[in-house]
């Protein structure tokens, strides 16, 4: 399997991961903090949420679809969670509320767009206001804070003194994302419908199955990412998941993942959601006006968007593989 | 859907004022809130309960489900309409009520505003929680007091578009130019809404400042995020946390040491001021420089020129006081 995870590296994972080191190599000797064991396991732990999110909307996109009500599904998870700990439930039942909640929220999405025949990106507009009212309801006008933190202790706990419970629970959704999309049937239908729905209709997909399932697959992840989130934060303020949605996408489209649907790259999303955050943190450690910070993700976006339509349109393949 | 709100909202007025109609021998003083049902206003009611009762009136507290400034409107003018002696807004948006404080006006009522004023409103006096220069002032104030004047200070701030945070951030700033000039602040960073965010500017900014004695959490959504922060960076005594952080966002932080201290007002204590305003008015007895209002354990300063009666001095919690405050 190693060879094969090798061989699924291509171009674009290459280039972030270059990139990802140059950038890192700047700031080293700009800072002589930057490369500090503590700094790097922060970039590591501040990439947790995101890396969890983005991994379920390489899914989503995949099919050629869109949600930009992710972070929104994190904070309602994250109020469940929040709820039952402090009604003194036990940690793990809390734990498992998370992806639990998240599943049912995917899948009420997943409905709308696939039974309501909505175009994703409208209907995802569209719950994206109802689930922040739903916050905003839920959480009726103040936040949950102070938070009893044993569902902290669980993920902060090290296996074998030394391997944080949290990291194997990330590397098994990896690893689990990493399977269904490249080694079951389901993992081919999803690019199948992504590439040409019409085509894999023909070709005996279900077609709205997929899709569905996509979006429950995505929502699920987000119901995770929020059991990270209360663990770590062990609050839930108002504005949750605000800035979740455009961080995730950013990652999941510089990872290589088309937009337009049909090819995916975990290996991608999970180098661009460190991208990101490796920029984020330098930029803060050596001195730059946190202000810039949108900006840089922004223009990366950007450039690996053009850089996408510039190998799509042939011709030029050289430029996307050579490119920084 | 508008419409079954507005008419919920005005019941709700109503009935309220049905409540109050039984003893119309008391003077009445209203209070509406932006929205009702959130910590900070229901502490506000508590205290405006307290001085209605050591003043002698009836106190009506009522106010909009979703701070919206029509629904608000409504329910000021049906206040207007029964008659209410003295009625207090905490303004959602100041451009829509100066009609209505005409009207009062035409009837013989006050109308004032309280927590969040309408300046050009033609209102009666605005009856404020603290000034800008008060909390800035004070939050530094307190936070050399304990990391010393040679410190190294950071803050995480919200919407770098904010004035009211900006505002806090310049008075700091100008304090420690001409007050403490030893002491380094670092350039602000703006974390915008997020507590994960913030959690994750000011962990940076403890590790690119290894000599990082304070971080300041201007904005109320980054205070968990900074209490965390210093928490998981294993920095609690090293960085002291504070910021403007009401109490149930604090507490645990507080507890734990991560945050010395946070600054704020107390809304109850502002709640019994702003009761305490309409009795005057309705009494018609002027406000003067500084007011001694019983119950109270300091003199009220009023400025003539801007109307505003100011609470005075913002309140720190620490973790000795934390727990008296639920808000």
């Amino acid at each position: 399997m190693g060879a094969r995870i090798a061989g699924s590296i291509g171009g674009r994972e290459l280039t972030l991961l270059v990139a990802g080191l140059v950038a890192m190599a700047i700031f080293a000797v700009l800072s002589p903090v930057y490369l500090s064991a503590g700094n790097l396991y922060q970039v590591v732990r501040n990439s947790v949420e995101l890396l969890v999110v983005g991994l379920g909307l390489t899914f989503v996109l995949a099919i050629g679809g869109i949600d930009v009500s992710v972070g929104m599904v994190l904070g309602i998870a994250a109020i469940a969670i929040g709820n039952l700990l402090l009604a003194g439930a036990d940690p793990w039942v809390a734990a498992l509320a998370g992806p639990l909640v998240g599943a049912a929220l995917g899948a009420f999405t997943g409905a709308v767009i696939v039974f309501g025949r909505i175009p994703a990106i409208v209907a995802t507009i569209g719950l994206l206001g109802v689930y922040r009212t739903a916050i905003f309801a839920l959480l009726g006008g103040s936040w949950l804070s102070g938070l009893p933190s044993s569902l902290s202790d669980i993920f902060a706990a090290r296996i074998g003194g030394f391997l944080p419970a949290s990291y194997i629970v990330i590397l098994a959704a990896y690893l689990a994302a990493f399977v269904v999309l490249r080694r079951t049937p389901f993992g081919l239908h999803l690019l199948a419908v992504g590439n040409a729905e019409e085509r894999a209709r023909l070709a005996g997909v279900a077609v709205r199955r997929v899709r569905l399932a996509a979006y429950v697959v995505s929502g699920t992840l987000c119901g995770l990412a929020a059991t990270f989130y209360i663990a770590n934060y062990r609050n839930v303020e108002m504005t949750v998941g605000s800035t979740v949605a455009l961080d995730a996408i950013a990652a999941v489209v510089l990872g290589g993942t088309s937009i337009l649907g049909g090819r995916a790259s975990l290996l991608g999303t999970a180098l661009g959601v460190l991208l990101i955050r490796v920029l984020q943190n330098g930029f803060t450690i050596v001195g730059l006006p946190s202000l810039w910070q949108p900006v840089v993700t922004g223009v990366l976006l950007l450039a690996a968007l053009s850089l996408e339509r510039l190998a799509a349109s042939g011709g030029v393949r050289r430029l996307a593989f050579g490119a920084p | 859907m508008k419409m079954l709100k507005s008419v919920l909202a005005a019941t709700v007025a109503l009935a309220a004022l049905a409540g109050a109609a039984h003893a119309q021998d008391k003077p009445r003083v209203a209070f509406v809130p932006q929205l009702i049902g959130i910590p900070y206003f229901n502490s506000m009611e508590e205290g405006g309960k307290k001085a209605a009762e050591a003043f002698g009136v009836d106190f009506i507290y009522t106010g909009p489900v979703d701070a919206n400034p029509v629904d608000q409107l409504q329910i000021v003018q049906n206040l207007v309409n029964q008659g209410v002696e003295a009625i207090s807004i905490s303004i959602i948006d100041a451009s829509a009520i100066a009609p209505v404080v005409a009207d009062a006006k035409a009837k013989g009522l006050k109308l004032f505003t309280s927590d969040s004023d309408a300046p050009d409103s033609g209102r009666d006096v605005y009856v404020a929680q603290a000034s800008d220069q008060g909390l800035g002032e004070t939050l530094i104030d307190e936070l050399v007091k304990r990391v010393g004047e040679d410190a190294k200070i950071g803050f995480v701030s919200g919407e770098a578009t904010s004035s009211n945070l900006n505002a806090w951030i310049k008075i700091i700033q100008d304090r420690v130019k001409e007050k403490y000039p030893k002491v380094t602040l670092l350039e602000p960073q703006f974390a915008g809404g997020s507590s994960d965010r913030a959690a994750q500017l000011a962990s940076d900014l403890m590790t690119a400042n290894p000599d990082l004695k304070g971080l300041i959490a201007v904005a109320s959504s980054t205070c968990p995020g900074v209490g965390q922060a210093i928490e998981s960076a294993g920095k609690v005594g090293q960085v002291v946390g504070t910021g403007y952080c009401s109490p149930n966002t604090a507490r645990s932080y507080i507890k734990s040491g991560a945050m010395g201290f946070t600054v704020l007002w107390d809304p109850a204590a502002l709640g019994y001021l702003t009761v305490w305003a309409g009795k005057q008015l309705i009494d018609g007895k002027p406000f003067v420089a500084s007011n001694e209002v019983p119950g109270m354990d300091h003199p009220i300063p009023y400025d003539e020129k801007t109307g505003i009666l100011l609470l005075g001095d913002p309140t720190v919690f620490t973790a000795e006081n934390v727990d008296s405050f639920n808000f």
